[in-house]
């Protein structure tokens, strides 16, 4: 479990992403940055400041063209994509701002997915799932299929799947872009639960009051850390 | 991915488009009920030829004359008629020989009893007397040579209002309008056809006296009565070869054809049953390598159908495949499941193919008249082909799914 990333749960050297478009345009260049255990961390930026990739990155989607990227100790830039497959299903929980949940499948089976593919029996799939939609307050919609679940209810059944194989890391991007201000709060204050219960938060998001609550906020500009706010509990800045 | 979770989230995606599964499964269905079909037709008429070669007939010589051109094209092809009574009573003289006697078949308009006519144009044949064996009369006895009598079979004595009997007058009308009549004497025990100068299959038979019905009907026309086709039958099965050449020899150089023979450029066809057999065999071979061959074309469209169904399936799932690749799902896992699903397809479609093909073998066969034979290792084949044509066209779609990067899979709408 341990080399230089020590026990930090991400942590990244000098990640650089080069994309060919007619010229190399660097989405990241030369981050460093590291995410302890049990923290919950904000990446602010504009649209094209490297957001997205950053998350892609850390998420094992995506694999930097330069530099190293060490999730939960684990050396994952060197990893075949077989391996950071695993390591995805088995380390990151992914929530997106479009949910993401499968049309056809219902919540608990939405939840149970990750666990199929680790070839979990089907009981003990149903009863992680269970237990979790539990959790989230959605113990009575177990048997719905995401159309007859409500915006708000299917990001927490997307909360809940990513939570099912227990992760060194949740990974947020824009949890609450698709959803009313009430009802974002809910899910914000469902993500604070989490952190507070020691979960591991990274999460991407354009809005200020949604970062706030987060303890660190990374501002990203142009592919580079700009610079990375500590904030106190009530969501003040504290040092720049 | 347990291989059970991988059939019923398969079985899933097939159930939540009905209709295009439905349609994509007929293609299957129609490819596997078309080659099952006519690969039991083709069976079951070759069984039905070769239940007609009964042993005692395995010792059979079928003879007439023909132009060169005109070989190796089956039964009669191109046959004129050039023997005589004299060739076929010198024949049964010649060592080895049991029996010789003619054979035509009398192109006829109808058949009448009681005052009802059925309209038929090969059901007449004219023969010797040793051409039904005594053990084949279930009723009655052989006719006489020389005499106004007939052999019917079941079918024919069945085909009236009122069955034929034995004891009872039939009148047969030729074409030209000419009528004979014909006491009937015997019945025999089944409608196979007795000879492959009969064709295929039993079917409604009268058999007459060459003399006096054959002589009678071409007596303006011919001085002498010329018969297009004779049967020799050797004294035994091991002897067959013997008496095929003592015949040709006989043929050649003593008998009454061999001037017309000549004089036509005609070539003497001497063909045993098992060697006729052999031909009707390989031309049935042939056809049924066509027809099959025609059937496994349509199997083909039911394949490109499966896989164009998949890439749209695929494309359409891009989404889904990056969500589930997201959390954990190797590309094999994705691969599995739309190779699965095609499978299911294939499988379901063969079953029902076969099922259908069976239904049309049966529908076919009792249309045409002929026993059913089902090739059953055929059925085996069909739905292994069906499995087959699952995975091959599954397996690009899966492949291109499997493929698909998460990231681009995740944005796309």
């Amino acid at each position: 479990m341990d080399s230089t990333g020590g026990s930090a749960a991400v942590s990244l050297e000098t990640v650089t992403k080069t994309y060919m478009v007619g010229e190399p345009v660097h989405a990241l260049d030369g981050v460093d940055l590291e995410i302890p255990r049990g923290s919950y961390v904000a990446v602010m930026g504009p649209s094209g400041s490297g957001k997205s990739t950053l998350m892609n990155v850390i998420g094992c989607l995506d694999t930097p063209t330069k530099g190293t990227v060490y999730l939960d100790g684990e050396e994952v830039t060197t990893m075949s994509d077989r391996e950071r497959t695993r390591i995805r299903g088995e380390e990151v929980g992914f929530v997106f701002q479009t949910f993401n949940l499968m049309p056809r499948l219902t919540a608990v089976e939405n939840v149970a997915l990750p666990l199929v593919f680790r070839g979990i029996p089907v009981g003990e799939r149903r009863e992680r799932a269970t237990e979790l939609l539990e959790r989230v307050g959605l113990g009575d919609r177990l048997d719905h299929v995401p159309n007859e679940l409500s915006g708000g209810q299917r990001q927490r059944v997307a909360i809940a799947r990513a939570l099912v194989n227990d992760p060194a890391l949740i990974l947020a991007d824009e949890p609450t872009g698709n959803l009313d201000t009430e009802t974002g709060e809910n899910i914000m204050s469902l993500f604070e639960e989490l952190h507070a219960e020691g979960n591991t938060v990274v999460m991407v998001t354009h809005e200020r009051p949604v970062a706030e609550h987060a303890e660190r906020v990374v501002h990203l500009l142009d592919g580079r850390i700009e610079r990375i706010e500590e904030l106190d509990a009530v969501g003040a800045e504290v040092e720049s | 991915m347990k291989p059970l979770t991988n059939l019923r989230m398969s079985w899933r995606a097939i159930r939540s488009h009905k209709l295009r599964s439905t349609l994509t499964t007929l293609g299957v269905v129609i490819g596997v009920a078309a080659v099952i079909t006519f690969v039991t037709l083709g069976a079951s008429l070759q069984a039905g030829i070769i239940g007609d070669i009964s042993p005692d007939d395995r010792q059979n010589i079928y003879g007439w004359a023909a132009p060169e051109e005109s070989s190796n094209q089956g039964p009669l092809a191109g046959a004129q008629p050039v023997f005589t009574q004299a060739d076929v009573d010198g024949l049964s003289e010649q060592p080895g020989v049991r029996a010789a006697y003619g054979y035509t078949s009398i192109p006829t308009q109808s058949v009448g009893f009681g005052g009802e006519r059925i309209p038929r144009q090969d059901a007449v044949v004219a023969t010797g007397v040793e051409y039904v064996d005594e053990d084949e009369i279930a009723d009655g006895r052989r006719f006489e040579y020389g005499q106004r009598e007939a052999v019917l079979n079941p079918a024919m004595a069945n085909a009236f209002e009122r069955n034929v009997t034995v004891g009872d007058t039939i009148t047969v009308t030729v074409v030209g309008g000419f009528a004979v009549n014909a006491t009937v004497v015997g019945i025999t025990t089944d409608s196979e056809a007795r000879s492959p100068f009969e064709g295929f299959g039993p079917g409604p038979r009268v058999y007459l006296p060459l003399d006096p019905y054959y002589t009678q009907l071409v007596a303006e026309a011919q001085e002498t009565p010329r018969f297009p086709a004779i049967v020799v039958e050797a004294e035994s099965i091991e002897g067959v070869d013997r008496a095929k050449e003592s015949t040709r020899s006989y043929l050649e150089t003593d008998s009454d054809a061999q001037e017309q023979a000549e004089a036509a450029n005609l070539t003497y066809e001497l063909q045993t049953s098992t060697e006729l057999l052999g031909q009707l065999q390989a031309v049935l071979d042939q056809l049924q390598a066509f027809v099959v061959g025609i059937a496994a074309l349509s199997l083909l469209v039911g394949s490109i159908g499966i896989a164009n169904i998949m890439l749209v399936s695929v494309t359409e799932r891009t989404r889904e495949i990056g969500i589930m690749k997201a959390v954990g799902a190797q590309r094999r896992d994705i691969l599995t499941l739309f190779v699965t699903e095609a499978v299911i397809v294939g499988i379901i479609g063969s079953i029902l193919g076969t099922l259908l093909g069976i239904l049309g073998g049966w529908a076919g066969a009792q249309y045409i008249d002929i026993p059913l034979t089902y090739p059953v290792e055929w059925f085996a084949i069909a739905i292994a082909v069906g499995i087959l044509v699952g995975v091959g066209a599954g397996l690009y779609p899966a492949w291109r799914g499997a493929r698909t990067d998460p990231i681009d899979a995740l944005r796309y709408e």
